[in-house]
């Protein structure tokens, strides 16, 4: 932070002064590609942005134009949104899997003139809808394989940009310095759009101004070193890695480091052993379960072994909790047991030079967090919004796990009479996309109104769940139900549930999806035979597997929060229609109307349910399928 | 297809003492084109396979390829003419990665002798680098990154039959037999070996042989069909034709 100057206050005047400063010397990036990690030096970034802008200059790209990048994380997808930063333009991120209507929207919407793809999906996605998009001036791919014989007149390469940049800056030099200096912080440098569980997304306009602040927070409760290890997975569709990987990536300066591909993630990390990493909730909950079960199906020996361990390994954290002085004993066996089981555990997992692991975008459970210590994980609880960046975290020596942190210096958070967390920060961004209406009802007096719930708890911020989500039980006490469902999807054999109650529902009850994999695996080794997901699902073993769990987490619950009646659903709730949102959150609006009939059925106390439903298969195609689920229910 | 014959088969003739398996078969496979080889089960399919890549001595008839006759060298020699093949069950190394599964079927493109391998620099690491580049290709090309460490005895059977279709392709081939390549797959998984097929063939310009029982797929990705019943060819033609001929809908595809 120290090197930043006054006059570097746009993400690409930092980028250029950092070619400046390490030039050739120092790494900016490595990728994973052939199977062995290609470097990219400062002066390689900075001249593939280059190019890139004047290649867009040449296509006809003006001054506060917007791009959509579709893609997974790859150097070029940075190199693009940082051309066009540079060029006084926004980027707007859009994640891979998005059917191509959300696409047209995105890119209609945001009005932007050029579209970046990764591959031949992604480029066909949009060739298919590009007569409905007259703005749309060019696509532009960076892996060509498979799309050597397209129409060169709508699509060309990155290489053929790049190309023609490389002339163009000829005939035009010092061009892009003078884009490059004319940039405000207060230029839009991205729009993200909201994820929509609610109505159509709105394209949050984020500033450079905004993101600098962002990293600048940050480095309030963690010390960055330059050039320390960032793993780049999460998309940067998603706020969180245009704060950290594309603006702190070059902030801080952090070697940004590419995998593969999503699949090869694993193996990739612990080539990388990252000193940062940020993952999703979802992510960390799933690299939660794959620690689970892959040590349940070990020897005997380690599985006594690691079981020892996490024994000494929490009883260090609950005196650390309570505040009590560490006993020698326990300080030596904790260490034993970290020699022996952790490190090599940490390593398997790509952990072994980790400072700190961030989760965000959902909130995760205690158990879990305490979990991730135990095993000498350093993860935090990073609370953010879209519209308002970052507003807070856990300190190094200051962790409860039930909490969000606390907020950032600099950053004013204050809870409205309704329970809202409103904040007011140099994050709050600048305003929906074309939308002043919707911009007036979350930005009033300066404060962004999160419609999060939340409370204060000796200084730490809690979050309760979405004000909307807040419901009133019919006796008129107020349950969260998300806080009971991350308990449940704890388990590693229950991937996702959905927890009802309120008006009507004169109890709560719940809609569970097993984990495929895990509850196979678990019926496998009962020597159960199953034949699909329908069938396993149904198991009256299965069943009583889940109703173990409930009762686990209902034994902390407020009676009137407990579960008194479950199904464990036939299927799983599936983003393509329409239940979760790509980031995996449920869509909880289209659930409750989807599985109507289950859920009168189990406030009608009936033993069982017949369903008929369509769902969707892998390839694409589309089917029926009629069942008949059993309501499961607890004293 | 008129491209130029580039494999002849002449009245190929098999039999195992009684059992006639090929009778005065005669075949073509022109360049650039994929032959879709269809027929009932012991209609000789195989056999034909088997008998290109030398592991067959049938009794009579001539295979041609670049003015030799293939019945006439070496089986091991087959490859290196540029002959590839897969097999109806996997036959891979199954204690080894599919890296080197891969790296293995490279040793026909290998050139160094066995002094300058044991000094593991200068142009033997030069080669060694050479051909990894070559495998990874392919890699990418069959989309197996994720699994390029794993031991192929823990992969499961679609992805087997990837890393032997890699396998074959290392030896970049002029021409590519392929038996039963989709045999046990899914629906995705085939498709996906479908694109596979197709990509070698447009993009590297191979000739390919495929035995498939995949209606749906022979139909919709070879450029002509011939069909083998009880060791005679009955019938050739584009897939149009194949699916009118009503030799072969009485023989095979059923009556409607």
């Amino acid at each position: 932070m120290e090197s930043r100057k006054q006059d570097l206050d746009t993400i690409p005047k930092l980028l250029h002064n950092r070619a400046l400063e390490y030039g050739r010397h120092q790494i900016a990036m490595r990728k994973k590609d052939y199977g062995i990690w290609n470097e990219y030096t400062w002066q390689d970034v900075y001249e593939h942005v280059k190019n890139i802008a004047y290649g867009l200059l040449s296509l006809g790209f003006e001054k506060g134009d917007k791009i959509t990048i579709i893609g997974d994380n790859d150097p070029e997808w940075f190199w693009a949104e940082w051309a066009a930063q540079s060029l006084g333009g926004a980027a707007v991120g859009v994640y891979i899997d998005c059917i191509p209507s959300e696409v047209k929207y995105y890119i209609e919407h945001s009005d932007s003139t050029f579209v970046f793809a990764r591959d031949q999906e992604q480029v066909d996605k949009i060739l298919e809808i590009h007569g409905q998009l007259p703005k749309l001036k060019k696509v532009i791919y960076w892996d060509p394989r498979g799309l050597w014989f397209y129409d060169t007149s709508k699509a060309v390469a990155m290489k053929v940009l790049e190309d023609l940049g490389q002339k163009h800056a000829e005939d035009h030099p010092d061009l892009f310095e003078k884009f490059l200096s004319q940039g405000k912080e207060d230029d839009i440098a991205v729009f993200c759009y909201t994820s929509g569980t609610t109505g159509l997304p709105k394209g949050a306009m984020l500033s450079h101004r905004n993101l600098l602040y962002a990293v600048g927070v940050l480095e309030q409760y963690n010390r960055f070193l330059p050039m320390e290890n960032y793993l780049s997975y999460i998309s940067p569709a998603w706020l969180t890695e245009q704060i950290l990987g594309l603006c702190g990536g070059v902030l801080i300066p952090l070697v940004l480091h590419f995998p593969e591909k999503p699949e090869t993630v694993q193996v990739d990390i612990r080539d990388i052993a990252p000193h940062i990493i940020f993952y999703g909730a979802r992510l960390w909950e799933s690299l939660a379960s794959t620690i689970q079960v892959k040590i349940t199906d070990s020897t005997p020996l380690k599985i006594f072994f690691h079981n020892l361990a996490l024994r000494i390994s929490h009883k260090k954290l609950e005196a650390k909790e309570k505040g009590e002085k560490i006993g020698l004993l326990l300080e030596i066996l904790h260490r034993l047991a970290d020699f022996i089981v952790f490190r090599p555990l940490r390593d398997r997992i790509g952990f072994t030079k980790n400072k700190v692991g961030y989760t965000a975008g959902a909130a995760i459970s205690p158990d879990m967090m305490r979990l991730f210590h135990a095993i000498g994980i350093n993860i935090k609880n990073l609370y953010g919004t879209t519209e308002a960046s970052l507003i807070s975290l856990h300190r190094d020596d200051d962790i409860r796990y039930e909490t969000i942190g606390v907020p950032f210096e600099g950053c004013e958070v204050k809870i409205s009479e309704e329970g809202e967390i409103l904040v007011k920060s140099g994050g709050v961004f600048v305003g929906y996309y074309k939308n002043p209406e919707e911009t007036a009802k979350v930005l009033k007096d300066g404060y962004y109104h999160t419609r999060d719930a939340g409370l204060f708890d000796r200084g730490h911020l809690v979050y309760l769940d979405r004000v909307d989500e807040m419901i009133e039980l019919s006796d008129g006490k107020k349950f969260s139900p998300q806080y009971t469902e991350i308990r449940l999807r704890f388990s590693p054999y229950v991937r996702d549930v959905m927890v009802f109650g309120g008006e009507g529902k004169p109890f709560v009850s719940a809609l569970l999806n097993i984990d495929y994999d895990n509850v196979g695996k678990w019926a496998e080794r009962r020597k159960m035979t199953y034949t699909t997901y329908i069938d396993l699902s149904q198991k009256k073993e299965v069943r009583d597997l889940l109703k173990g769990i409930v009762e686990k987490v209902n034994s902390v619950l407020p009676e009137y929060a407990r579960i008194k009646a479950f199904v464990s659903l036939h299927k799983e709730f599936d983003a393509d229609e329409a239940e979760l949102t790509r980031t995996r959150k449920l869509k909880r609006k289209p659930i409750e109307e989807r599985y109507k009939e289950i859920l009168t059925g189990i406030y009608e106390k009936k033993e069982s349910i017949k369903v008929e439903s369509q769902v969707a298969y892998r390839d694409g195609r589309v089917g029926m399928v009629r069942t008949e689920i059993i309501v499961n229910y607890l004293n | 297809m008129s491209g130029e014959i580039r494999l002849e088969i002449k009245n190929l003739t098999l039999g195992f003492g009684n059992l006639v398996a090929l009778s005065d078969v005669n075949l073509q496979l022109r360049r650039g084109e994929i032959l879709g080889v269809i027929g009932p089960n012991g209609a000789g399919k195989t056999c034909l396979l088997n008998c290109i890549s030398g592991f067959y001595k049938p009794q009579k008839g001539q295979i041609l390829y670049q003015n030799k006759d293939l019945l006439k060298i070496p089986a091991h020699t087959i490859s290196q003419l540029g002959i590839s093949r897969t097999f109806q069950n996997v036959e891979l190394y199954t204690g080894l990665s599919s890296l080197d599964n891969l790296l293995a079927a490279r040793h026909i493109h290998i050139q160094y002798g066995l002094l300058s391998a044991l000094f593991h620099f200068g142009p033997s690491m030069r080669e060694e680098v050479k051909h990894r580049r070559a495998i990874e290709d392919i890699v990418k090309l069959l989309e197996i990154e994720d699994i390029r460490d794993h031991v192929v005895g823990s992969l499961p059977y679609g992805l087997r039959k990837r890393v032997e279709l890699g396998r074959a392709l290392v030896q970049e081939p002029e021409i590519l037999l392929l038996d039963e390549p989709m045999a046990g797959m899914n629906v995705e998984e085939k498709e996906d070996m479908a694109r596979f097929i197709i990509d070698i063939n447009e993009l590297k310009g191979t000739s390919v042989m495929l035995i498939e029982h995949d209606m749906g797929v022979v139909m919709d990705i070879t450029h002509r069909i011939a069909v083998l019943d009880f060791g005679n060819k009955i019938a050739e033609g584009t897939p149009e034709e194949i699916k009118e001929n009503p030799v072969v809908i009485n023989a095979y595809l059923g009556k409607a």
